[in-house]
């Protein structure tokens, strides 16, 4: 798979046969986190296939900043793409991605990634990845599986970008299935499956109700005197649907619009102003986010 | 009478919007849905219902409700648990959960008075989830599966187009052609939802969640959901 093939695959230049990788491009990033001194440091950093960590910042003391890169820059039909994370006990990082995760159309072989992120015993993790686009006639699953030790904290989001709207481009083929567990001790606290398999399921009453951006925000350890706050900070604009709950103490938010930087705008309001409820630090936005 | 009758009549009593669980008293997001003008009239009603039949229902209600009378038949309280657990994290917002909870002690405490012998255990997990209740039901009267998710189906069906009738608001006869012609969508959904494997469990329904969560700070609301 050359840069040019993924440049076709992404529509910038016409093309007559989808790409994918026949044997399929394993890329598998297996990253662990622990505490020394009320510090996190990277422990386990290992990777096999295009994915890595691209570096690790410490803009703030006692967080590490963690940016996974995939170097082709999109994935293909045939592409698996595998995240174990852990965060060990008392540890504290913060994962993001330099730019979108583009899912490209598809000849027919799925491309598959799956995250799966273990947070121990009063340990924070906070999953910020940018937002996945997934191109038309793509055929994609992505799960991202969450497990929480007793008093682990969480906070993530998952933004999602179904066809290219800007491009005059819907999702009008294709097929996206889209996994979100999150578990507690064991016990399922959180769980929801989508599934675009049918050209009229972007369109369902119940569901995305015709829009192409699909967000969600989760933060634990939240409480019942937040929401009015939250619920202002979450502002409303023409032509979206907002809404935020907080079921025990998890809060989730979401977002159905048109636009994944407007998503991304309003997350990072919630993040900035639930962190220092939560894990006692003002929000530190990684850099990368600004270019 | 044969025992078949005698099935027949307890699913109806299950089934009857006069059971003391305070059905009636939730929309599950309906009531917002409307006021925001996402429903307006009997087809954009309609068009709602059909797709939380094919959608939800069908991959969340009734391949759990098909697990959860299982466990109960077989007085299995470890499993009851993990499809109790399992069903409250598919709930989506703060309201669904508690009408979960909410209707489930209700159904507890019916039980309780009809006499069934429940666990320590199962009581726990019924006073968590009416649809672990409704299994617990169906499982002593020896209701079979399927009438028991057709009935449970139905009773939901009935219970969300009242709720248009009274809200949007519909005719009374409007109403009920609608739950005539979709008879055809509960049978498909009880039979799709009664096929799932376990890996397939699950749905996702972002308006729905955040028709539910904004009808949490509605201004005039007459439903607990």
């Amino acid at each position: 798979m050359t840069i040019t093939d993924r440049q076709q695959a992404a529509g910038m230049m016409p093309l007559s046969e989808p790409p994918s990788s026949p044997q399929g491009w394993l890329a598998r990033l297996e990253l662990s986190f622990a505490e020394r001194d009320a510090l996190t440091y990277l422990r386990t950093n290992r990777h096999t296939g295009p994915l890595r960590l691209q570096r690790v910042l410490y803009p703030e003391s006692a967080v590490c900043h963690a940016c996974i890169l995939h170097p082709p820059g999109g994935v293909v039909g045939g592409d698996r793409l595998e995240i174990h994370t852990a965060v060990e006990a008392s540890a504290s990082a913060l994962i993001t991605t330099p730019g979108a995760t583009k899912f490209y159309r598809s000849g027919g072989a799925p491309a598959v990634q799956e995250n799966y992120l273990e947070v121990q015993e009063e340990a924070s993790l906070e999953w910020l990845p940018q937002e996945s686009i997934v191109y038309p006639g793509a055929v994609t699953t992505v799960s991202t599986r969450v497990n929480l030790a007793k008093g682990a904290c969480f906070m993530g989001w998952e933004i999602l970008c179904v066809g290219l709207p800007a491009c005059g481009q819907p999702f009008a083929t294709g097929t996206l299935r889209n996994t979100l567990d999150i578990r507690r001790a064991g016990r399922p606290l959180f769980a929801d499956r989508l599934r675009l398999t049918d050209a009229d399921d972007r369109h369902r009453p119940t569901g995305l109700r015709g829009h192409s951006v699909s967000a969600i925000f989760i933060a634990t350890g939240c409480k019942p005197d937040m929401l009015t706050p939250l619920r202002q900070l979450f502002t409303i604009i023409p032509n979206t649907l907002t809404g935020i709950t907080l079921m025990d103490d998890l809060l989730v938010a979401r977002y159905l619009g048109e636009c994944s930087s407007e998503a991304k705008t309003l997350f990072q309001a919630l993040w900035t102003w639930l962190r220092p409820y939560l894990s006692g630090r003002t929000a530190c936005p990684p850099r990368i986010w600004a270019t | 009478m044969t025992d078949k009758h005698m099935q027949l009549l307890r699913l109806m009593h299950l089934v009857s919007p006069s059971l003391p669980t305070g059905a009636y008293a939730y929309s599950q997001g309906l009531e917002w849905a409307i006021a925001d003008g996402w429903i307006q009239d009997g087809p954009s009603l309609r068009v709602w219902l059909a797709d939380l039949l094919q959608h939800t229902v069908a991959y969340v209600d009734i391949p759990l409700l098909s697990r959860m009378h299982a466990a109960c038949r077989y007085r299995n309280d470890t499993a009851l648990a993990i499809w109790c657990n399992q069903l409250l994290a598919l709930r989506e917002t703060h309201e669904l959960r508690l009408e979960e909870k909410t209707r489930g002690r209700a159904m507890l405490k019916l039980l309780e008075g009809l006499h069934v012998q429940l666990s320590i255990t199962m009581q726990t997990i019924i006073a968590d989830s009416q649809l672990a209740g409704y299994a617990m039901a169906a499982a002593h009267w020896n209701i079979e599966l399927c009438d028991a998710a057709t009935g449970y189906v139905w009773s939901w069906l009935e219970n969300q187009v009242l709720t248009g009738i009274k809200t949007i608001p519909l005719g009374q006869t409007e109403g009920h052609q609608m739950l005539h012609s979709l008879g055809p969508d509960v049978i498909d959904a009880v039979a799709h939802g009664l096929r799932l494997h376990d890996d397939s469990i699950g749905a996702s329904s972002p308006a729905l969640a955040i028709a539910s969560s904004c009808h949490e700070t509605q201004y005039t609301r007459l439903y607990r959901s």
